[in-house]
This record gives structure tokens, sequence and C-alpha cells, in this order.
């Protein structure tokens, strides 16, 4: 492709040729070639003002949430005039487990740790199936299999999150209590986990499917012509070299999980004494309790209490500030992704 | 180096192994199959003995049982249609100007980065910032506008990716015998690549309406859990409970002696709103398909 030398919108020609996409420009970059009339000029230039404000709202609203989560959120750490409430040391809100708003007591370890551990559980699922999903889809799968595959991804993330919840609440609670724990309940990590893979696999399954299916053929049919079974050129060819956007996949699903409130909030049980719950216990096997033990995370937390907490409050400032954690850990998941994809093509 | 050796060896096992696992991929992909089946099967078994004309048609109760869903699917449908046409027009803009202005440099990236940042940030921390930006700080309350802003921010990162998408798929020929007619920039946009693009920016916005449809963190915190008592009720400035918010609410609040009906009835709704869209993109898409073959 022949490489024309960078010219801005900006230093266009008056009324000039239309700048294309992709380094493409017109041939003869110095003459242009049809006179616009002046109304064409002016509603060109508008138009461009107009296309570009839409997109500035755009970086506006990504610096704007962080600023609002901010002063509320960093609120319950300064000594603010509007505060009702001492100012928090950062210590004793984040490497704290004790939790108990009404004794002025904010550590929520256990929900950030609640977010974690039922995210790492959910990806312990939904990664490698939907990694091997993904290449089954694209490289194994026969035609009515791919596309019955997609239809049923297709359907699988449109299923809105409450509509998960209550599935869980009213399915997937009551059997697995009545199948394993001899009746008793079963919310916890365990089903909130298992509901929050189904939820995130699709996002995996299609970014993998690209993933493998963007692989030069070469690398599959190289692979084939040295001698490899079908799971041979998957397992040793195929996923090493997909792997960067297999890991981007893989981290988006985790983001997606992390930030999921409705589903988990109706069945993960909602209870943010769970880690001294967990201290206390003298269970034999305390990992195994700890998948049926009624939990809490950052985002069931925010859904459970910020309607009942005055703006300005102490307790209110806390839970801003665990949005504003969930926010910070979005954009560093995003810049994750970019480090991932780097080398590669973007 | 022996060059004729191969590189794979195709042991016995190695061949065990290749069918345990050809074996091991249909198993899951078919587990998903399963897993939807099962899951649309239970929700619209649940809810099918609550669905019928008066379900649909009458007010909710606050205590008694025998409520209806009626303004929630009025609420459901309006916030929809409110969040579209705010994030359209940002999303369309904002999409067009990342596919034919932004060039390919550091403003391109930095706008990508801003739009996968917005796509991916939980819609819980969205119902928040609606929450101090409408909610408190506009003094709207818990209301159809706040609702419908903060909506629109979910929809707007969704919008302008399939916007750009559908742009970038328009043939360059197109493009360039556009200019070569002498048209300008923007009739080369509004004439020749937006229609070229329409079907796949229709199929992503009716995407995008399932996912704003399906939606309730937002709208617990911006719309509220009240609906209004009117029936239909326009005004931008009342609660809005939608049927996600209503599903969720009546299963948590726990006053409504047949909570676990009404939630049955209007999971299966909202079950069958969505089969019924997404039925619609892909006859959408095959008439397309068919046409452009």
């Amino acid at each position: 492709m022949p490489q024309a030398p960078e010219v801005s919108i900006a230093a266009a020609p008056e009324g000039g040729y239309p700048v294309l996409e992709e380094g493409l420009r017109p041939a003869a970059a110095s003459a242009p070639t049809f006179k616009h009339s002046r109304l064409q000029r002016l509603a060109d230039r508008w138009a461009h003002l107009g296309f570009l404000i839409c997109s500035l709202l755009v970086v506006v609203l990504i610096g704007g949430i962080l600023y609002f989560l901010a002063t509320r959120g960093l609120a319950a750490f300064l000594p603010l005039a509007g505060n009702t409430g001492r100012a928090l040391s950062f210590s004793e809100v984040f490497l704290s487990a004790d939790w108990a708003p009404s004794s002025d007591r904010f550590g929520i370890l256990p929900f950030i740790a609640g977010s974690l551990g039922v995210t790492g559980l959910a990806l312990l699922i939904a990664a490698p199936a939907g990694v091997l999903t993904g290449v089954f889809i694209a490289k194994m799968a026969p035609a009515w299999m791919r596309n019955l595959m997609r239809q049923v991804m297709d359907l699988l993330v449109g299923i809105p999150s409450v509509v998960y919840g209550i599935f869980g609440l009213t399915v997937v609670l009551p059997l697995v209590s009545r199948t394993w724990l001899a009746d008793a309940p079963a919310s916890g990590f365990a089903v909130s986990a298992l509901i929050l893979a189904v939820m995130i696999v699709p996002t995996i399954v299609s970014l993998s499917t690209d993933a493998f299916e963007s692989l030069p053929a070469a690398l599959d049919e190289g692979a084939q012509a040295l001698g490899s079974s079908r799971w041979q050129a998957i397992w040793r060819v195929l996923i090493p070299a997909a792997r960067p956007r297999l890991l981007t996949a893989t981290v988006l699903g985790l983001g997606r999980a992390i930030g999921e409130a409705m589903a988990v909030q109706m069945v993960i049980g909602n209870n943010p004494q769970w880690m001294a719950l967990m201290r206390e216990s003298t269970d034999r096997a305390p990992f195994l309790r700890a998948l049926f033990t009624p939990a809490a995370t950052l985002t069931t937390e925010l859904v459970q209490e910020l309607p009942n907490t005055a703006a300005g409050s102490t307790w209110n400032n806390v839970l801003f500030a665990m949005g504003l954690l969930l926010y910070l850990l979005t954009m560093v998941l995003i810049l994750a992704t970019r480090r991932l994809g780097r080398g590669k093509e973007a | 180096m022996n060059a004729a050796a191969p590189v794979f060896r195709r042991s016995r096992t190695s061949k065990i192994v290749d069918r345990l696992m050809r074996g091991v991929l249909w198993a899951i992909a078919l587990t998903f199959v399963a897993v939807l089946i099962l899951f649309v099967g239970a929700i619209l078994k649940q809810g099918w003995p609550v669905l019928n004309l008066g379900f649909l048609t009458k007010m909710p109760e606050t205590l008694d049982a025998g409520g209806g869903i009626k303004p929630q699917i009025f609420n459901s449908i309006y916030l929809v249609i409110l969040s579209l046409g705010i994030s359209l027009p940002v999303g369309l803009g904002a999409g067009i100007y990342m596919a034919a202005y932004a060039g390919q440099g550091r403003a391109l990236r930095f706008l990508r980065l801003c739009i996968e940042t917005l796509a991916a940030t939980p819609s819980i921390v969205l119902a928040l910032f609606g929450m101090i930006v409408f909610v408190q700080a506009m003094g709207w309350s818990f209301s159809i506008r706040s609702g419908a802003l903060t909506l629109a921010l979910l929809n707007i990162p969704v919008i302008t990716r399939v916007t750009e998408v559908s742009l970038l798929a328009v043939p360059r020929e197109l493009k360039e015998a556009s200019y070569g007619l002498g048209a300008t920039k923007l009739q080369t946009i509004l004439k020749v690549a937006l229609p070229y693009a329409a079907t796949g920016i229709l199929t992503g916005l009716v995407l995008t309406a399932g996912r704003a449809f399906g939606e309730s963190a937002i709208l617990v915190f911006t719309a509220g859990t009240n609906a209004s008592a009117h029936f239909p009720d326009f005004r931008l400035t009342v609660p809005g409970e939608t049927l996600s918010v209503h599903l969720w609410y009546v299963t948590s609040d726990g006053t409504l002696p047949d909570a676990r009906e009404i939630a049955a009835g209007t999971a299966a709704v909202m079950i069958l709103v969505l089969l019924t869209l997404n039925l619609l993109v892909r006859l959408v898409d095959r008439a397309i398909r068919r046409r452009t073959r």
C-alpha cells in the first residue's frame, strides 16, 4: 500500500479532498479533485466537530466516574466538613476483617476476599471450559454444531442477571442442599461461583473462538503435516500460539465476574461476618465448609446496604470506597489486557 | 538432527488421548447446550402457571397476593426506549468518529481504551455514579430520568463499538466511488457508509436493547423499586420500577405472600421477551444474508 505523508485533518486543503481512514488517500495529494460548496464544507466541519464531541463525551465519562466515586469514596478517609463520622485510616478499612458499621468498625477485607474467592472459583470452571469450547467451535466442531454453539452462547449471554439469580435461588440451591448437604442451606461460594461461571463463559468462549480463528491456517496444517493428531495440534500448537489472546479473554471474563452484583447477591447468603465464622469453626475440612458458608462480596454488600445508609455518613462513604475499588480494578484489568495483547496485533 | 523423524509421536497412547480429548470437548460443549435448555425450561415451567392475561394487565399488590406486572412492563419498555434514545446519537457519533476521523494514531488507541473501560465497568459502579450525579446532585431522586440517563451509560460503549466495527466493514471501493463522484466526507458517511452498515448497527441495537431490558443493578439505585400508581405514566420524574428490578425486589423484600409466583412469572416473561428479540435478530440476519448472496 503506498504510504502517503501524514496529513492531519486540520491541515487538509481548504474544502479539500476527504481524508480516508487507514492511510488510504487519493493519489494526487496536492490537488483537490472537487470543489465543494460553502454549505457542504460547513456541514462537513460541523459534523466532524459533533462526532468528536460524542467521542470526547466517553472520555469525560471515564474521568467523571472516577472523580465522583473518588470524592465520595475517599471522603471516608479524610476529615471533611460534610462527614458525620470520624476519618478512617486505610489499614482499618482495607486490612481489617471486622465489619460492624453500627459499632463504627469498617473492615472490608471480607468483601475483598469474598469477591476474589467467588471470582477465582468461577474462573477455575469457566476459563478451561471456555477456552476448550472456543477451540472446539473454531477447530473441531462440524458446521451445524458450530452454529448451535454460537446460538447457545448468544442466548446465555443475553439472560439477565436477576434471572440467573432466581434460577440459582429456586433450582440450584435446593438441589444442592437436597443432594449433598442433608438439607442444610447451600448458599455460599460454591453455588455463586457455579452461576457466575455460566454467566461469564460466553465472554471467554466468543473471545477465544476469535483467537483460534484468527491464527494462521499454516500453523494447524503444519502441525498435521508433521503427523500430529487433532488434539496434539490443539494442545501443543494452537493453544500456545493463541495464548496472549486467551489470557485476554480470561481477564475480561474475570472483570465480568468480579463486577456482577445481582445474581451473586441472590445466592451467596449475604453474611459480612463470614470470615469470623470461618475462623471460629473447628471444622476438619475448612475449605469445603467455606464453599457452603453464606458470605458476601464487594458488589453484593453494595446492593445489600447502600439503600439503608444516609449520604455523608462514614458507612455510606466506605460503601462508595468499595465502588471506587471496583472501578480501579476494572481499569487495571483493561490495562492488563493491553499489556497481554502487546506485540501481537492490536 | 534427523529431518525425517516425525515431530509428533503417534503412539498408541497419543491415539487414545486424542479420542479421549475429542470426547471431552464434545462433552463440554454439549453440557452448555444442556445447561441452556435446562435453564430456559425450568424458568418457563415455573412461570407458566402464573402467566395469564390478568398477571400481565393487573397493577401490582403491595401486601396481598394476586398482583400483576402491568406498570413494570410499561416501565421496562419506556426505559429501554429512553435510554436508547440518549445513547444512540452519542454511540453513533463516537463510532463514526473512531471509524472515519480518528486516524490510526494515539488518539484512536486512547479512545478505544476509554470505550473498553466503559464497556467493562461493572453496572453497579455505573449505578453508584448515577446515584451521586443524577439522584443526589441533580436532585432528581429515584426517577425515570435518572434511570434512563444512567442506563444510557451502559449502552453507549456497545453501540459505539458496533458502529465502528460495522463502518470499518464497509468495502473500500464503495467509499472510493463515493469520493470519486465528488461527495464530501459527510455525504459519504451518511449516504454510503451508514446505509451499508445499517444492518450491523441495527442488530447491535437490538442486542443492546435486550441488555438494557435485563439490567437491574443500575435501576435499583437510580429508577427505584416503586412503580407509579397511574397507568400509563409517561412522567420522567416518577420512580420507574422495571420487570428485572421487580423480580429482584419481590424476591429479596419478602412482604408479598406470593413473591415466589410473581418472581417466577416475571422471569418467564423476561425470558420470552429475550427469546423473541433473539429470534428477531436471527431472522433479520438471515433475510439480509439471503438478499446479499
